[in-house]
């Protein structure tokens, strides 16, 4: 019942934004318009990552307010992938010029994501990518803007290698499996650690969650009590796991290593509780994702390429070095 | 307590203890180290939080309510001690009370919204399960505050005992609820107005403060469970325990609680919320397949529920 007043809601919203603006009559009214209209769906504004990647849109698009107008969505839970294509239908109602988003699920939106380019609306995938298979089942092309996931954590695991002996055990904590990002680093992890002859003893999804972390990190130490070293596949899940090691007394002598780098987990690392974790510069992928939509709706002729955006290994003396240059 | 009384109560526990031990047999045998002292004093002191909610949501369950929105308010409970904490620099035993007010003035508002108006605590709870989300986020700028030691004290354990002060508060709790439910005015003005309102507005009782007190000590009990999830994990998360109204509702049924009112135990929940941590602990230490331990868990839950009716009606039987 709530979603459905919601869905009643949405479009009256959204016209009464177009009205105030321009004339509300859908694409018509965005190519009477000098400006073009960036459409910014992301996933769960409430995660931090994602909020902070909105915060960089927002700042991005202030500084550049002649050049594009910006519309920034999100759903209430990441998991909620029924809103997130209602989403797309509704920016597409709503005559935008372009669609960047982060796609919930890597396959299930790329029907609807379809519809809108034959629209003539210029789309750019963000920070998870779309599956291929299922892009190319559609015929459809769309741009992947944004970080090897795989290959960032794969330099986490590299870095971890350095303090570790062939033959050691580690856990690992996976995302949500479904996920691609959660595949990707869950893969980059295990190519990092396979290299360094270490052994893998126990892998389990805790879906991203500092508390669900915390229990299976418990479980895995009481298990596995020879275990080295925790690889979360994000800082939250890595919060847990220090909460898990600490109480299981083992604080002194087991690594832990996250992913994402937000600001609670840089505290961490500082104190030593974590021993890295990476970068992707999540405040900026939603602005690479836009710069490479504002070039596509200039030049509609230009090939759609994917871009790679960096990632970088944060430890204690890099977080160290960036604060002396502050 | 008479000798008959207290065979009584050893046989109202027996299924659930049943259960439970049927559970720490299965994993220790299936396992290398479950059965172990350490592991069982993990498993003890990563569940306060849902101990001291589903004190709280027994007793909105037998008054004949239902509070969804405790997931939400723990949520907002860790949002302000980690704000005051961080930002503030506020000491954690200024912090804590700060917390438990807030939660407990949510608390106090579903109640007296949903009897003053009468609208079913469904709908009240609800919309307080989204409003405290939103408030969390706000409060939080949707960030994952870390807090560090100063909040940590209450999460460790004990070294004479291994056992967190949480863990220990939360067995007063269940205690205190329980004594509370069964040997004072109030906890029988509870029971009966959960079994039939009506009849006891007829007899001259106030209901409506009544209720709206259980919804009020369940908010009030959201902030300890707060205190007890940002001190153990030294962080105030703004997802934190999300879908955490289904556990608790779930333990309080495991345990006989009646979603109907009128019927449960505070210290049967309480075997309920340890039924759910021994199965989560234990299948992540199997390490099995997440979607497996889906289907165990749903299973255990209605499997215990009907351990519970078959008993209920073998009594009646009797």
């Amino acid at each position: 019942m709530r979603s459905f007043f919601c869905l009643l809601a949405l479009p009256l919203l959204l016209t009464g934004c177009a009205s105030k603006s321009e004339t509300p009559t859908g694409g018509q009214a965005a190519l009477e318009s000098d400006r073009p209209k960036v459409a910014l769906i992301m996933k769960s504004l409430a995660n931090e990552f994602f909020s902070t990647m909105a915060d960089g849109a927002n700042s991005h698009h202030q500084e550049h307010a002649e050049q594009y107008d910006l519309i920034v969505n999100g759903i209430k839970d990441e998991r909620d992938l029924s809103r997130q294509v209602g989403l797309v239908d509704d920016m597409v109602a709503a005559g935008v010029d372009a669609i960047v988003i982060a796609p919930a699920d890597s396959k299930a939106l790329v029907p609807s994501l379809r519809k809108a380019k034959e629209k003539g609306i210029v789309v750019v995938n963000i920070d998870n990518r779309l599956d291929r298979d299922v892009l190319q089942e559609e015929n459809v092309s769309i741009p992947f803007v944004g970080p090897d996931n795989q290959a960032g954590a794969k330099k986490v695991g590299d870095f971890l290698a350095t303090r570790l002996k062939e033959g050691d055990k580690v856990a690992i904590l996976e995302g949500i499996r479904t996920s691609f990002n959660g595949q990707q680093r869950l893969a980059g992890f295990n190519q990092a650690m396979e290299q360094a002859g270490v052994d893998v003893v126990s892998s389990q999804s805790a879906e991203w969650e500092m508390s669900k972390a915390n229990t299976i990190a418990a479980s895995m130490l009481s298990e596995h009590p020879d275990i080295k070293a925790i690889l979360a596949a994000n800082d939250s899940m890595a919060l847990g796991a220090i909460a898990a090691v600490k109480a299981a007394g083992r604080s002194d002598d087991i690594l832990i290593v996250g992913f994402d780098n937000i600001s609670a987990v840089q505290a961490a690392i500082r104190e030593g509780k974590v021993l890295a974790t990476a970068d992707q510069y999540g405040d900026q992928l939603a602005v690479f994702g836009i710069e490479t939509a504002l070039q596509l709706i200039e030049d509609p002729s230009a090939t759609a390429d994917d871009v790679e955006t960096p990632v970088d290994l944060v430890t204690a003396e890099s977080l160290a070095e960036s604060g002396t240059q502050e | 307590m008479t000798r008959r009384k207290i065979f009584q109560s050893v046989l109202q526990y027996a299924g659930l203890i049943g259960v439970l031990a049927f559970l720490v047999l299965t994993f220790s045998l299936s396992t290398e180290n479950f059965f172990q002292t350490q592991t069982l004093v993990t498993i003890a002191n990563s569940n306060p939080d849902l101990i001291f909610i589903s004190v709280g949501m027994t007793l909105v369950l037998i008054v004949g309510g239902i509070d969804l929105s405790v997931g939400s308010l723990l949520a907002l409970g860790s949002a302000v001690i980690g704000v005051l904490m961080v930002r503030h620099q506020w000491p954690v035993y200024a912090a804590v009370p700060v917390c438990c007010l807030v939660t407990a003035a949510c608390g106090l508002l579903n109640g007296f919204l949903s009897v003053w108006f009468a609208i079913p605590s469904f709908i009240v709870t609800l919309g307080m399960l989204e409003m405290a989300r939103g408030a969390t986020k706000v409060v939080t700028d949707s960030q994952t505050m870390y807090i560090g030691s100063r909040v940590e004290g209450f999460g460790e354990p004990i070294s004479v005992v291994s056992l967190s002060p949480a863990f220990l508060v939360a067995l007063g709790v269940v205690i205190l609820g329980q004594f509370l439910l069964t040997q004072t005015v109030f906890g029988r003005y509870c029971v009966a107005i959960g079994t039939n309102r009506e009849a006891v507005r007829m007899s001259g009782i106030r209901t409506k403060p009544v209720i709206i007190t259980a919804f009020a000590i369940s908010g009030f009990l959201c902030g300890l469970a707060s205190l007890s999830q940002t001190s153990r994990l030294s962080s105030a998360d703004p997802n934190a325990a999300i879908g955490l109204e289904l556990s608790a509702i779930a333990a309080c049924v495991i345990g006989g609680t009646s979603l109907m009112g009128g019927r449960g135990s505070v210290v049967a929940s309480f075997f309920g919320v340890l039924i759910i941590a021994v199965l989560q602990s234990g299948l992540a230490q199997l390490g099995v397949e997440d979607a497996i331990k889906q289907i165990v868990t749903g299973g255990v839950i209605i499997l215990a529920v009907l351990f519970d009716a078959v008993r209920q009606k073998f009594g009646k039987v009797n």
